[in-house]
């Protein structure tokens, strides 16, 4: 075990956090200038302390259990949400060479990991005793398990057209500017159908059903509050930050950019935070869907769309029609 | 889903889109209470106050109890105070807290005494602060500006005296043709 | 379209009692069967972010799908029909706008007509257009309020309807500047009198309301561009809650409720009250009857309203606004004895007060006719068979406010 195998984790893990806080008020900053309001405001100069003070809010909060609750599956279950949202974080290479681990499997492994948390969502609806919960859980191990196979297709056009599982190869396959969302139709289209798949399989309007406000009221996390809940918001949003750095490595071109070498890392947080505002502006543009209507969408359109861009892409590349 | 075109979807989210994107640029319609002061109407019916009468100083109330007649919650309790020249207010209490603003007591005083302000700032931690006895009126009365309404005022917008012109009253405008829209 | 059935003659799970031996009689084996019975009974509670105020509505899930709906109200009462036997014909008014908050006019509007009715109390046409222009604007701030809330309902607090609130809640704050020029106040007004109105109109109020409809009517069409051929909404909205013409016209509801689903009936048209036939203007009636067509028709009303409030202000004519005026219209006024029922084409409906009055400063009884009341009678046969997440889209697009069902 050498000493970067050690700090590079808890580096990565440090800062993913910071962004993720900060992130939270990009997007309450983001939205509120859609809807011709201020976002945070007093708390420190425009806001900028806002997330620290909901995170010492949350910090002080008592924490409340349910009688009734199934008590170590209540407590078990932030932590079992939370796990998979962070573990994606150590396959991304933020720069050549830099990352916690470039495993030569790094999509399988990023894919895999993120399915894991349903595990955790379920087990926060069951454990909290609630009807709404209950319900609330159920329709989300629908949604998302009808929404992975969507996304790891259009997630694999990528590896196709790179020839490598790997993170780090996929990304240098694009080194020289032309990314893989500039190839003629597959690229676009894949991009679009990952588009929709993160969006439904991180919960997010219009396929945010399982916490659906108006009739749930918070769905699966509606009995945790204070720390527990913390950790739910934070892993959500990891997920989110997590995909779009996904989606930017995998069709945006990770680190490519003008500029110095060293740049790389900055240009690939630019781009994962332009995807993180396409999402964020997708979110506030619409009203939600019936989670029949998300089934129906995934497995009636996404699923076979998805199949047949795969079925391109092998075709393309094998014959070396594209350049 | 069924039955739209795929194209017909993708412009139609795009337009919603954009109309999000468009309010984006658009100036924040946020007022920065309380660093910035809203600018209240005329007739913006505020805090309640009693006044002194402009030319003599004296206090405007007469005791007539008819703002008590005429208040629906019924909050206001007055004690008439008899005196050779004229009458006064022996005790006026008004419970703020359950006073519903409707302007009826100032529509019905005779003297224009009791007059609501342009302003409603009177934030209190404790709601017995808002049982407002004759000196807190007073002050309240001397501290805000006034609406433009008094009790003169409304009635004489309702029923003008002769040959007078009409207070609160706009001069007629032109009318502007009008297309019919559909 | 089924009816309600009540919730103690419906099938609960089924149980399957086991032939036992004697052996385990002891233990007696009761299973559930699992093959689509087994029901849910679950609280849309009176605290819930979409229930547009305080309703409870017990819902029998089965899996995702509602079976059974059970209404209670009752969270709101406050006993304005007690309350009006106490209180004089010119201190009601100001309270009679809590009933309907949203529209605070409307239920003014009702109360104060009946009594001018039974007291055959003629009002000057100045203070009629007023009225006219001031009932239509309180239409399109309610609609504006009706399309916010209801997109909330559909998209959550935080996503895409809170955007669509936001929007519209900003175009209403403009009409409520409008009404706190002329009264001083922005959600429960005391405007209306027996025999007319307490204000009139400020210098620059015409102006001003010219200006502020023109810049709703832009405003309205970009909430139709943002909702129109949106998919996401069409699929919440299109082949949900279908009142059929029949049921419509059976189960006594107004509005336009009625009006999405083909009946064409308007109290303004139908029974025009207070110069309505002065002004020209349609109806707008959807035949479909599910909840894209109730919203094609109040978007339809924007217009209509807009256009009626500026041939009123362009015909404003002069004159008295009230002929009760002075003190005494405040504080004394005695209706002679009879009874009158009068109504009004509020936004949700027709609202409608019975006032019995003998003599006196306050009346014998008075009733209030509320529209959101009677159109909740309509739940019971839309609700069942839906999905869990179409209950607050109807509700939404029922439009129910709740001091007008509790009062």
């Amino acid at each position: 075990m050498t000493l970067t195998m050690l700090i590079a984790p808890f580096v990565v893990l440090n800062v993913v956090i910071g962004m993720v806080t900060y992130v939270t008020l990009l997007e309450r900053k983001f939205a509120a200038r859609m809807q011709s309001r201020i976002g945070p405001y007093r708390v420190g100069p425009h806001g900028l302390l806002q997330p620290i003070a909901d995170a010492l809010k949350l910090m002080m909060k008592e924490d409340i259990v349910p009688t009734a609750a199934d008590r170590s599956i209540y407590n078990l279950a932030p932590i079992v949400f939370l796990l998979p949202c962070m573990l994606i974080f150590a396959t991304i290479p933020f720069a050549p060479g830099l990352g916690v681990a470039d495993l030569n499997i790094g999509i399988l492994f990023f894919l895999a990991v993120s399915a894991m948390e349903i595990v955790g969502l379920f087990m926060a609806g069951w454990g909290s005793n609630n009807k709404y919960a209950l319900l609330s859980a159920m329709r989300a191990v629908n949604q998302i398990i009808s929404y992975d196979l969507p996304f790891i297709f259009s997630a694999l056009v990528p590896v196709l057209l790179a020839g490598s599982l790997r993170l780090s190869d996929i990304a240098a396959a694009q080194g020289g500017g032309y990314w893989f969302i500039f190839y003629p139709v597959i690229g676009q289209l894949a991009f679009l159908f990952f588009i929709i798949s993160t969006l439904a399989a991180e919960n997010r309007v219009p396929f945010d059903i399982l916490e659906a406000e108006s009739e749930l009221v918070a769905g699966f996390r509606v009995e945790y509050s204070g720390m527990k809940f913390a950790l739910i918001q934070l892993g959500e949003y990891a997920h989110v930050i997590g995909s779009s750095y996904l989606g930017a490595l995998l069709f945006l071109g990770a680190w490519g950019g003008p500029g110095p070498e060293w740049l790389g890392p900055i240009w690939f947080t630019l781009k994962a935070v332009v995807l993180f505002l396409l999402v964020t502006w997708v979110r506030w543009s619409f009203v939600r869907i019936r989670v029949d209507q998300i089934l129906a969408l995934s497995w009636k359109v996404l699923m076979p769309a998805t199949l047949l861009l795969l079925v391109a892409t092998g075709m393309v590349v094998v014959w070396r029609i594209a350049p | 889903m069924k039955g739209t075109e795929p194209t017909v979807i993708v412009r139609a989210v795009l337009k919603a889109m954009g109309m999000t994107l468009r309010n984006l640029f658009r100036k924040p319609v946020t007022v920065h209470y309380p660093t910035t002061e809203r600018k209240y109407p005329e007739r913006y019916r505020g805090l309640l106050a009693l006044v002194y009468e402009p030319d003599t100083g004296d206090e405007a109330c007469i005791g007539c109890r008819l703002c008590e007649f005429v208040c629906p919650p019924a909050v206001i309790k007055v004690e008439m105070l008899k005196t050779p020249e004229r009458n006064y207010a022996k005790s006026f209490t008004l419970e703020l807290y359950a006073c519903e603003f409707c302007e009826l007591c100032v529509q019905v005083c005779p003297t224009d005494a009791i007059v609501m302000m342009k302003s409603f700032d009177m934030p209190t931690a404790d709601r017995r602060e808002m049982l407002l006895d004759k000196d807190r009126l007073h002050t309240i009365g001397l501290q805000h500006e006034r609406t433009w309404a008094t009790g003169n005022k409304l009635r004489d917008m309702q029923a003008p005296p002769k040959g007078a012109p009409r207070p609160g009253h706009a001069a007629p405008a032109a009318p502007k043709p009008t297309e019919a829209k559909a | 379209m089924s009816g309600n059935i009540p919730i103690a003659d419906r099938e609960g799970p089924r149980r399957i009692e086991q032939e036992l031996t004697e052996a385990d009689r002891s233990r007696r084996k009761i299973e559930f069967d699992y093959s689509g019975g087994e029901r849910l009974s679950m609280n849309m509670g009176p605290q819930h972010p979409s229930a547009h105020g305080v309703f409870r509505a017990i819902l029998e899930l089965e899996g995702e799908e509602v079976v059974g709906v059970d209404a209670v109200i009752g969270y709101l009462h406050r006993c304005h029909e007690k309350l009006a036997e106490t209180l004089t014909y010119a201190q009601y008014p100001s309270i009679a706008s809590k009933t309907d908050y949203v529209a605070a006019m409307t239920s003014e509007f009702a109360y104060v007509m009946a009594a001018e009715q039974i007291g055959k109390i003629e009002v000057p046409k100045r203070a009629q257009y007023l009225r006219v222009i001031c009932a239509e604007l309180q239409r399109i701030a309610s609609h504006l309020l009706w399309l916010g809330t209801w997109c909330m309902d559909m998209g959550g607090a935080l996503g895409g309807g809170a955007t669509i609130f936001l929007y519209t809640i900003r175009e209403r704050e403009t009409i409520l500047d409008l009404f706190e020029e002329l009264v001083g106040a922005r959600l429960l007004y005391g405007f209306f009198q027996v025999g007319g109105v307490r204000y009139d109109a400020p210098a620059n109020w015409i102006e001003h309301c010219r200006t502020t409809l023109d810049a709703i009517d832009g405003r309205v069409v970009e909430y139709e561009q943002m909702l129109e051929g949106n998919p996401f909404f069409l699929a919440r909205a299109k082949g949900v809650g279908f009142i059929s013409r029949e049921l419509a016209e059976d189960v006594g509801i107004a509005g336009p409720l009625l009006r999405g689903s083909g009946v064409n009936f308007d109290i303004r048209k139908a029974a025009p009250y207070s110069s309505y036939e002065d002004f020209q203007f349609t109806i707008p009636v959807e035949t479909v009857g599910d909840c894209f067509a109730r919203y094609r028709v109040r978007m339809a009303e924007f217009r209509q309203a807009s256009s009626i409030a500026r041939q009123a202000l362009d015909k404003l004519p002069e004159g008295p606004i009230s002929s009760m005026p002075g003190l005494k219209s405040v504080a004394q006024v005695r209706i002679p004895k009879g009874e009158a029922y009068t109504r009004v084409e509020g936004p949700r409906g027709e609202v409608g007060c019975y006032l019995i009055a003998d003599g006196t400063a306050k009346p014998y009884r008075m009733k209030w006719r509320g529209a959101s009341f009677s159109n909740l009678a309509v739940l019971p046969y839309i609700v069942p068979g839906v999905k869990v997440a179409d209950v607050p889209a109807i509700m939404g697009s029922v439009d129910p406010v709740f001091g007008e069902v509790d009062r």
